[in-house]
């Protein structure tokens, strides 16, 4: 595993005067890793999995995905981190204070068809998340699992730790979910998130499935199916998440958009406020525009941050989309295209702005402490 | 500029490449077929340790290939394990963007040593 070993000095001080938190990172959530916390006759599944050599979030029966492209040599290998003192050391040297868990092959969580086996591994994967990650080393926290194949289960899962001091949000599965988040099935996850006060994180991951918009089958490369999917994912499901009154409706309720960069954001900020005043009689639960509800209760975590050539173009759409106070850091590490502190660091900013967007945005929307010796 | 001994030409073999610390630099020494290369051990896209990427060839696919794609400059291309972004270790240019290019370092070998100029 490659590990950062190259960080300009430069950067030291300035970092390491604010607090990082880092929205997005993954753990290694294999099958023999979660088969002790699953309850039978899944965990003799999970154990049937354990050991065989699939491929990263390719695993069939447990992250089912088309792996569609030949290897070709000379890509960057894969990277996984598979205990919390890993993740702790490896954070720790891309200067990051706290990290918020996401799964690595639980990504892929609502593509599984069979309800009860996913309320199981949904069970088994939070258990897991508490006892192997968030109980032994500072600074790593996690979102509980909703699964979305059985909402009343998921409603529970987060009534049940929701006064876990480590569990700060609800992972919204979105890679494949269908229908998509904002359907009515699924308010009883918006409410009880709402009632425990924890923010609800949407976070997909490249996936070819007959569920909208997943549809990626026609695409010859992963180039293409890579540069859709996240975003159209987010679209999609902020669309569905505002059509059927999701903001109004569970008016606490705060919403985290994970892992398709930021700039898609004014778009459909500018796109749905234009529709509003034309449709508002088919949505009259929404009592403002779409642009209100993203910029009082949404928040972005940057990576993949865009990089264009001026980063000054960048400054500007964090503005448009409402200001720094919308932008969580991500880093997706230890991910393909997982973006140092750095990729933010560097941006044409105040130093204020950069202070929220590196970790006050986040210790506030997820009510975490400010580590000792910050702030 | 200041000539820098890394070692003897023996220890870097063709086809193979590696990590020398030249005081507070870190230099990425690459042997192409014979033909030595250096270049600094940070990617210009978000500083990862890019010779420590590995080396390879790569794909082409033009008017010259008749549009198939064919694997070509096999052991000329040194890849950033961080992102995958491609770099042709003779020139420091990325082949994805005219912005990412690093810089060459001179190589030549004196007296059977291998020696860098920074």
């Amino acid at each position: 595993m490659s590990t950062p070993s190259t960080i300009e000095r430069t950067d030291r001080a300035t970092l390491a005067d604010m607090v990082v938190v880092d929205a997005d990172v993954h753990v290694n959530d294999t099958p023999g890793a979660l088969a002790p916390y699953c309850e039978e006759p899944w965990r003799l599944s999970l154990e049937a999995l354990d050991g065989a050599s699939y491929p990263y979030l390719q695993v069939p029966g447990f992250a089912p995905n088309m792996r569609l492209d030949p290897p070709i040599p000379g890509q960057h290998a894969n990277r996984s981190v598979s205990t919390a003192a890993e993740m702790r050391a490896e954070l720790s040297e891309l200067q990051i204070d706290v990290g918020i868990l996401f799964p690595d092959h639980m990504l892929l969580f609502a593509a599984i068809p069979n309800p009860e086996y996913a309320t199981a591994l949904a069970q088994a994967y939070n258990r897991w998340l508490l006892e192997e990650w968030l109980t032994r080393e500072p600074g790593l926290y996690g979102v509980v699992l909703a699964c979305p194949q059985n909402p009343d289960f998921a409603a529970r899962e987060i009534e049940r730790y929701a006064n876990e001091e480590r569990v700060v949000g609800v992972y919204l599965p979105t890679a494949g979910v269908n229908p998509l988040w904002g359907d009515r099935r699924y308010d009883p996850i918006m409410a009880a998130a709402e009632a425990a006060n924890l923010p609800v994180c949407l976070h997909s991951v490249t996936l070819v499935s007959p569920a909208f918009p997943c549809q990626l089958d026609q695409f010859e490369n992963h180039f293409a199916r890579q540069v859709l999917s996240h975003a159209f994912a987010m679209m999609a499901n902020l669309t569905s998440i505002v059509h059927t009154g999701v903001p109004a409706r569970f008016p606490e309720l705060r919403i985290v958009f994970t892992e398709a960069g930021i700039a898609w954001v004014p778009y459909m900020m500018w796109r749905m406020d234009k529709y509003y005043n034309e449709y508002r009689r088919l949505v009259p639960f929404l009592e403002k525009r779409p642009s209100d509800y993203i910029t009082e209760r949404m928040w972005f975590a940057t990576q993949p941050i865009e990089e264009p050539d001026d980063l000054k173009d960048l400054v500007v759409t964090i503005d448009l989309l409402g200001g720094p106070e919308r932008i969580l850091f991500a880093s997706d590490w230890p991910h393909h295209d997982f973006d140092h502190p750095r990729a933010i660091m560097k941006l044409p900013m105040p130093a204020a702005a950069k202070r929220r967007i590196m970790g006050e945005n986040a210790l506030e929307l997820f009510g975490i402490p400010a580590p000792a010796g910050k702030l | 500029m200041t000539d820098h001994v890394v070692g003897p030409v023996e220890d870097f073999p063709p086809g193979t490449h590696r990590l020398v610390q030249l005081g507070r630099i870190e230099v990425g020494i690459f042997n192409v077929a014979g033909v030595f290369h250096a270049l600094p051990n940070i990617c210009p896209h978000q500083f990862g340790p890019l010779c420590a990427g590995t080396v390879n060839g790569t794909t082409a696919c033009s008017a010259e290939t008749n549009w198939t794609f064919a694997w070509v400059r096999q052991g000329e291309i040194v890849t950033c394990p961080w992102h995958g972004i491609e770099f042709d270790i003779a020139t420091g240019q990325s082949l994805s963007s005219p912005r990412l290019r690093v810089r060459t370092y001179p190589v030549r070998v004196v007296d059977g040593q291998v020696t860098v100029t920074i």
